[in-house]
Formats: structure tokens, C-alpha cells, sequence
């Protein structure tokens, strides 16, 4: 990895650890450290961005309002009433799922447990293998899409699943089982092995975290952040699948948080980002006629200022 | 020719008005559409560009056809090659694959660049644009073959080539090359960014034709002398 000498710039601040942005980091981008990249977000990522990171060889994040808010709020929350739900909602493509990603940066790094589903629709639309479960008689499972999050998962929470002892003990076949006492990270391996529990083995591992996250010995935080929300509530393509999503309650407390389009701070940050970053080639976009340009066939809307930045 | 005809013709609009046929009386004129031109200011004008100014308000003008536009980031030949790629007047998915492979032609150049080490970061291009150009000029090839009878037999002699015919060899070639020399699963776009890398750099089957057109060539010297224009 290239060091780069520590420059000021519009653009870019040294602030690093999300607890630590405030107001006047808006609109600045700050880069993940590369250590922290593989393990925090294995998943989540929109895959236009995962490219975005190859190419540029970093991963650099946006602080924006309603991330910011977001953190404001955990930050201040009080755990002992019950969890609030934070909704995030805007118009396709206005940065929504980079905003969540930013919270769970901030709660990885304030050592909280974190379960982040990449997306609710992959897990109830679109599935290539079936399963009837074991559990339920009504449901379906989808075997490779549980074990690739418990994979994940695993990649994210390594510390925790030593510390974590099940309540419960677990019966899978007639000859497996996992005792109560046993650490989780010994459940998330029984699943990611045997594809055919895997479903079963998600649910068990809700339900024990479910359990043990208000917990006064020890006790840790958890977050629980899903990309897609809607999709668990919306049409499934599978028949009699109960609706209600792995015990969740439905989310009628819940705080509002809209993410808009770019401001005129951010796009500015963001056209200076990449120029920097070799990204905007075409010597016309360099110009003052090019940005106007661009302003006017994106609608300062993130993700197609994105796509015509990419051919340009 | 069409010199002497526009004389004669009157300013005659038939009565089923012609919208961006390709097909127009010679009378009309084409439609300007770059910015520039229009916001020079009245006192800075040549006697030239008065006179056509004064043109232009009396004779009428050709409709512009749907792929030009008054965007800085217009480009003619990229927009002839997409003509080219299209199939069944599916302009969308053309346009598309040329998007795809501009896009995947700089993610790997910028990508390099970020890898290199500073003293061969100026080396790298990482332009897409300035590639496609680069490579379609390595492509063209400057002297071209034609089948002339003499005598009951054809022969293949070396003629000179227009420009306009030395691009679209080019840009036919490059296409057919990637239509035809891929593997199954590998997509339009991704071959098509390799063929134009590679030709940037002088290598790949699209330059190879190119020498071997020119081989051809050289060794039907003899007939020149067949060709009488």
C-alpha cells in the first residue's frame, strides 16, 4: 500500500474513527483503514462501491448528514427502556445503504456485536434452492444464502463468538447436537459446514443473541442493521411463508432518518474526489461546462453521477 | 454537382415535410449543434461567418439526427463506432457495450496506476478516450488492395485509401475481431477493452491484419501500374 504524505485538502479529513466526526467533517470523505476493511464489511457493500475500493486501492466513505444523525442517536440513546428502530428512507439510489455502512463502521469500532443482513430480498425472493424446514412446518429455508451470511458473520464478530455460551442446548440430527455452554463460534461453524442446518442455525443464533444482548453480566450491545428492510414485509415469490421474520416485531417504533440527493458541499466533494483519484479522464469533465453538465444529467443523485462518472 | 443544382432550386417545401430522413434536397443545410459557435458575440464575427450567418436565416435546415448533441462529451467517431456495433437499430445496447468498455478500459489502467511506483505513473494513460483514439489509429491501414480485371483475370493491386474508408476498416475489423475470436462466456464489452488495449500498444490480431494487409501489398507491388485513377 502507497503512503500518502498528509496534505490538506477540501476534501478529506484525517479524522478516521466515526465516534469522532462532528458537523464540521460534512461533506468530507474519510478512508476506512485498510486492516479493518475485510473484517467489518465481508458483506453490505453496494458491489458498484466494492469495485470502486479495488480500483482505487482504498475505501473511502462520505460523512453525510443522516449518518451522522444516526451516530448522534446511538450515541445517546438510553439502553435500559426498549431498542428504538431507525429507518432509513430516500429515493433509489440516494446513498442509503452507504449511510447504514458507516453506522456499522461506528459500531464495530465501539465494539458493539454487529448483525448486518446485506439484504432482506436475496433471503425471500429469487432463491435457486429450497429446503422445508425443520423448525416450522409452514416455512422454507434457503441453505446457501444462510451459510454465506453465517461465513460472514463469522468474518465479523470473531471476538465475540469465543465469549458468547449458548442457553440452550440445540439438537440438528439424530447424532448432532450442541450442548448448553458451548461458545457460538463453535454454532457458526456447525452451520457453515453442514449446509443442509444452516437456516436452522441462523435462527438459533438470533434467538440466542436475542436473549443475551440486554444482559447485566457482561452483557454487550447489539446492532442489528438490515439493508432491504421492505423486502421482508413485500411480496415473496414463495407461498405460505409466514411473514413475520425470524421473531423481529414489526417495526412500528421506529425514528425516521431521510437520506437525500447530494447537496452542492458534497457533490463539489465528491467531483474533487475524483479528480483526485484519476477518475473523471475526459478533458472536457474537467472543465466548469463539464461539472455543470454532469450537475444537470445526474440531478446531484450519488449513484448516477457514479455511473456517468465511470465512462466519462 | 451540387453546386450548379442549388442554383436552380427554388426554397420549395413539399407537402409532406421530410423529418430526419437521410434523404434531403440539396437546398437545406446542416444543423449546427455545437454551443460555442452561437455565443460569439456580434462584433467579433469574420466576413465569413457573417456571410453564412446571413445563410442560414433564409435557407432551411436539415433536422439533426437523434445521436448528436450539443454535450461537451460529443465525440463523432465514437458515435460512428456505436453505428457500427448496432444491431437491428438497437442503439441502446451499443451504446451500452461502449460505456461498459470505456468504463472497464479505465478501471484497469487507474488500477495500474494506483499500483505503480511514482516514476512510471506518467507512462500509464489512463484516458479512454485518448485510447479508443490511439488504437483505432494503429488499426488503419494506410494502403488497401482492390480486384481489378485485366485480361480475363483478377488481380489484386494496391490502391490508396480515403480516410474515410481507412476508419472504417479499422472500426470493422476491431468489431468482427471481437464478434468472432472470443471465447463463449467472455462478454462484448471485456473483449473489446483487451482488443483496444492491445492494439493501444501495438500488438493483438487487429494490428496483425493490419501487417498483413500491407504484406499483401508490398508483394502485388508489380500490378500497380494496373490501377488508372
Amino acid at each position: 500500500m502507497e503512503t500518502r504524505p498528509e496534505t490538506f485538502s477540501i476534501f478529506r479529513t484525517q479524522e478516521n474513527d466515526p465516534a469522532c466526526q462532528s458537523e464540521q467533517h460534512l461533506g468530507q470523505y474519510y478512508t476506512v483503514p485498510p486492516s479493518h476493511f475485510h473484517t467489518v464489511f465481508p458483506h453490505g457493500l453496494p458491489p458498484r462501491y466494492q469495485q470502486q475500493v479495488k480500483t482505487f486501492n482504498e475505501g473511502c466513505v462520505m460523512v453525510r448528514q443522516p449518518a451522522l444523525e444516526l451516530i448522534s442517536h446511538l450515541k445517546r440513546a438510553d439502553y435500559s427502556k426498549p431498542t428504538l428502530r431507525y429507518l432509513l428512507y430516500g429515493v433509489k439510489g440516494s446513498g442509503k445503504t452507504m449511510s447504514l455502512c458507516h453506522a456499522v463502521h461506528y459500531c464495530s469500532t465501539q465494539g458493539w456485536l454487529v448483525l448486518h443482513i446485506p439484504d432482506a430480498h436475496l433471503w425471500v425472493k429469487n432463491c435457486k434452492e429450497l429446503l422445508p424446514s425443520s423448525y416450522h412446518a409452514s416455512r422454507f429455508d434457503q441453505p446457501i444464502q444462510a451459510s454465506n451470511w453465517l461465513r460472514n458473520f463469522r468474518t465479523t464478530n470473531e471476538h465475540f463468538l469465543s465469549k458468547i455460551k449458548l442457553r440452550q442446548r440445540y439438537v440438528w440430527t439424530k447424532r448432532e447436537s450442541t450442548e448448553e455452554g458451548r461458545p457460538l463460534g463453535e454454532l457458526v461453524d456447525m452451520g457453515v459446514s453442514r449446509v443442509k442446518s444452516s437456516s436452522d442455525v441462523v435462527g438459533a443464533v438470533l434467538k440466542e443473541l436475542r436473549l443475551q444482548a440486554g444482559g447485566t453480566e457482561g452483557g454487550f450491545r447489539l446492532a442489528v442493521a438490515v439493508d432491504g428492510v421492505n423486502g421482508l414485509w413485500g411480496r415473496t415469490t414463495l407461498k405460505k411463508e409466514d411473514k413475520s421474520p425470524e421473531g423481529f416485531d414489526s417495526m412500528d417504533p421506529f425514528v425516521p432518518v431521510p437520506v437525500s440527493l447530494y447537496s452542492e458541499k458534497e457533490f463539489e466533494s465528491c467531483y474533487l474526489y475524483y479528480l483526485d483519484r484519476h477518475w473523471l479522464q475526459h478533458p472536457h469533465s474537467q472543465t466548469e461546462e463539464g461539472k455543470k453538465e454532469l450537475i444537470f444529467l445526474s440531478n446531484r443523485n450519488p449513484s448516477v453521477l457514479e455511473r456517468l462518472c465511470a465512462f466519462l | 454537382m451540387a453546386a450548379s443544382v442549388t442554383g436552380l432550386l427554388k426554397p420549395w417545401t413539399p407537402r409532406v415535410l421530410l423529418v430526419r430522413w437521410s434523404r434531403y434536397n440539396p437546398y437545406y443545410l446542416e444543423p449546427e449543434p455545437r454551443k460555442e459557435v452561437y455565443h460569439i458575440p456580434e462584433t467579433e464575427l469574420t466576413p465569413e461567418q457573417k456571410e453564412e450567418r446571413e445563410l442560414k436565416s433564409v435557407r432551411p435546415i436539415k433536422a439533426a439526427t437523434n445521436s448528436v448533441t450539443s454535450s461537451v462529451f460529443n465525440d463523432p467517431v465514437l458515435s460512428k463506432f456505436v453505428n457500427m456495433m448496432m444491431k437491428d437499430g438497437d442503439k441502446i445496447i451499443a451504446k451500452g457495450i461502449i460505456t461498459q468498455t470505456l468504463e472497464n478500459m479505465k478501471r484497469k489502467q487507474v488500477e495500474k496506476y494506483h499500483k505503480a511506483p511514482e516514476g512510471k505513473k506518467a507512462e500509464i494513460e489512463c484516458n479512454p478516450y485518448t485510447i479508443f483514439h490511439h488504437a483505432l489509429e494503429n488499426c488503419k491501414p494506410v494502403i488497401g488492395l482492390a480486384s481489378i480485371q485485366k485480361g480475363g483475370k483478377f488481380y489484386q493491386v494496391p490502391i490508396p485509401l480515403t480516410d474515410n474508408r481507412r476508419r472504417f476498416l479499422a472500426m470493422k475489423w476491431m468489431i468482427t475481431e471481437c464478434r468472432d475470436n472470443k471465447h463463449r462466456r467472455t462478454l462484448m464489452y471485456e473483449k473489446l477493452s483487451q482488443e483496444l488495449l492491445a492494439a493501444f500498444s501495438k500488438e493483438g490480431n487487429v494490428v496483425k491484419r493490419k501487417h498483413e494487409l500491407h504484406k499483401m501489398a508490398e508483394s502485388n507491388r508489380a500490378y500497380a501500374h494496373y490501377r488508372w485513377w
